[in-house]
């Protein structure tokens, strides 16, 4: 036998015009400026980093508190804490352009025409790989209807294709009726490919004070109590779209990510499970190679959508509505 | 740094590892020392700085805890070997936590955290409250130059006299008051119900110890906020500079998920959020906005 199994295998992903080297990527919001990791985890290694969401102006963010545990999940109201994309090209762009893994920038705007600019700003620097389109945040205000209304969506994908050349991923919300109906709209808007999950509304509360736990009220909830959630989305889009998907939902450990990918996904994000396992990224990329070979493949493309439905299928119960 | 954006702290001396549990013992009422092997962790702690620990495996707790390094235990040969935290029963993982037995495993990420700088000083005087007194234990080691830290060891601060300000709910729920003693630090107690020492705030005793001392004082202060707020007030009213270190809530420890943020004013006297976990612990009193 020559070296091992990792040498054979072609773990390499295509995303639309995105090229990556693997499909273990970090989820933005859960990674930092990615500086932050570059003790824990050798950054050169994975197949793509999402660093935080950065708005047009600086944001301050949610006041606290902006995380809550609750059973196996986490709760969310950071409020899209950010520097402004002045500051990010200026202070962490250099950084993140200066490793040898695809950066991602995720961006968020209040309008179609912030995230225009914002696209078309960061068309314009070196080191960016493609940009992920944040419409699915729920800790803000504004920017979210464009991940619940088609409409909205498609035209918001389509404007921004026109006004940038980097590849173009549509993060989505799980807090809609249809997801399928959404990635069709930024599949028909041009969406390189569609990301999902973001975060699923959820409120804590503290019964004995009558008051809310998080200090934005309502947030977001992540982690493993999400991932069945996650699983069902990438699911019914990938029945309904061509375009890639990348899967993001409670991954934290090979079994996970190996689930999104056979229902499928062609990549994956690790989000949540960074704070708490701060190097699970290269534990599941250490075993991705023998995890595809149980499935008797070496490329992961091999593996992808290969999901083994029972028939007959109800077709209502997985095909779009529109 | 010169990058002013950035944290002044990353967990640039951080690993991550599955820990063995040495020992796991009660020290006062629903307070507990849990001490693992960790030589990497234990060669790199600085006083001051923080460890989050979790329960490898388990989903309900997900997360991790930020806990104080109480102590650094070096090995027979003299080479750093293993810590100890104090831990608050109160939560899912702390509940769990206690029934942790020797040879039990956990997972553990650090040093996090700026700890506190070496600063000279004739007489430290720390100020604990509730599980705040802590991250007091290697600083006075330190201080008094009875241990080094880091690796290789930093240039240590001294001070002739350390003086612990210790203030809790009861007598019942004070921890690790023997272990300062043994150092040689002058230990004074405030209890809310005057169960022992003081009967009344550790406010008072320390408007005392820094009236007394006849030498150039440094405040150090660790405990729930309104204390720290309250210790602030003291000791910007006597001139005497303080540091105090936040308990913020935190979800990663490592600043990748902006949880744990406190408001910091900068030069110009405005405040921004900025993350305890990689700007702190440790900030400057006067630039807490509380």
């Amino acid at each position: 036998m020559t070296d091992n199994n990792v040498a054979k295998s072609d773990l390499s992903v295509q995303l639309g015009r995105l090229t990556l080297a693997n499909p273990i990527l970090v989820a933005s919001g859960t990674f930092g400026y990615a500086r932050e990791m570059e003790r824990l985890v050798d950054l050169s290694r994975l197949g793509g980093i999402l660093p935080k969401t950065i708005t047009k102006a600086p944001r301050a963010g949610n006041h606290p508190w902006r995380t809550i545990e609750t059973s196996a999940g986490l709760l969310n109201s950071i409020g899209l804490d950010n520097d402004g994309i002045d500051a990010f090209i200026a202070h962490h762009l250099p950084y993140l352009a200066s490793l040898s893994t695809s950066v991602i920038v995720s961006i968020a705007g209040r309008s179609q025409d912030e995230f225009v600019e914002l696209a078309s700003r960061l068309s314009e620097e070196d080191g960016i790989a493609g940009l992920e389109l944040n419409i699915s945040c729920p800790n803000v205000t504004g920017g979210v209807d464009y991940g619940t209304d088609p409409t909205l969506c498609e035209k918001l994908v389509a404007n921004v294709r026109e006004s940038c050349r980097l590849p173009v991923i549509a993060k989505l919300t799980p807090n809609v009726t249809c997801i399928a109906d959404i990635a069709c709209a930024a599949a028909a808007g041009g969406a390189d490919a569609v990301s999902l999950i973001n975060t699923v509304l959820g409120m804590a509360i503290d019964w004995k004070r009558q008051r809310p736990m998080l200090g934005n009220v309502v947030g977001g909830l992540s982690g493993p109590a999400i991932k069945p959630v996650a699983l069902r989305c990438v699911h019914q889009v990938a029945r309904a779209v061509d375009i890639p998907i990348i899967g993001i939902g409670g991954i934290s450990n090979i079994d996970d990510a190996m689930e999104f990918l056979v229902a499928g996904a062609s990549a994956v994000q690790i989000g949540t499970a960074n704070y708490y396992d701060p190097t699970v990224s290269m534990t599941i990329l250490d075993q991705l190679p023998d995890a595809l070979k149980q499935l008797g493949a070496t490329r992961t493309d091999d593996i992808v959508r290969s999901l083994q439905l029972p028939e007959p299928v109800e077709p209502a119960t997985v095909a779009p509505t529109a | 740094m010169s990058n002013p954006l950035h944290a002044k702290f990353y967990a640039d001396q951080a690993t991550q590892s599955s820990v063995e549990v040495v020992e796991n013992l009660e020290m006062a009422r629903d307070t507990y020392r849990v001490r693992f092997r960790c030589p990497e962790i234990a060669a790199r702690a600085l006083p001051g700085q923080f460890v989050m620990l979790r329960l490898a495996n388990y989903d309900d707790p997900l997360i991790g805890r930020p806990l104080a390094v109480y102590d650094v235990l070096q090995s027979q040969a003299g080479e750093p070997e293993s810590i100890d935290v104090l831990y608050l029963v109160k939560g899912k993982l702390t509940t769990r936590l206690v029934n942790f037995q020797p040879g039990q495993r956990l997972d553990v990420w650090g040093p996090l955290g700026n700890g506190f700088e070496p600063i000279a000083t004739s007489h430290l005087v720390m100020v604990a409250g509730g599980i705040g007194q802590t991250p007091f234990v290697c600083l006075a080691k330190e201080y008094l130059g009875l241990q080094s830290f880091g690796t290789p060891a930093r240039e240590p601060a001294r001070s002739k006299r350390v003086t612990l300000c210790y203030g809790g709910r009861s007598a019942e729920l004070l921890a690790g008051v023997e272990d300062f003693k043994q150092l040689g630090v002058d230990v004074r107690i405030a209890t809310d119900d005057g169960s022992l020492g003081h009967h009344g705030l550790v406010t008072d005793v320390l408007s005392r110890v820094l009236a007394e001392s006849e030498q150039e004082c440094q405040v150090v202060c660790c405990g729930p906020e309104p204390m720290m707020e309250a210790v602030a007030k003291v000791t910007a009213n006597a001139d005497v500079p303080c540091r105090v270190s936040l308990e913020t809530p935190m979800a990663c420890g490592i600043g990748i998920c902006f949880t744990c943020v406190a408001k910091v004013r900068d030069d110009s006297g405005e405040w921004d959020y900025k993350r305890t976990c990689v700007d702190g612990p440790v900030f400057d009193a006067e630039l807490i906005e509380w």
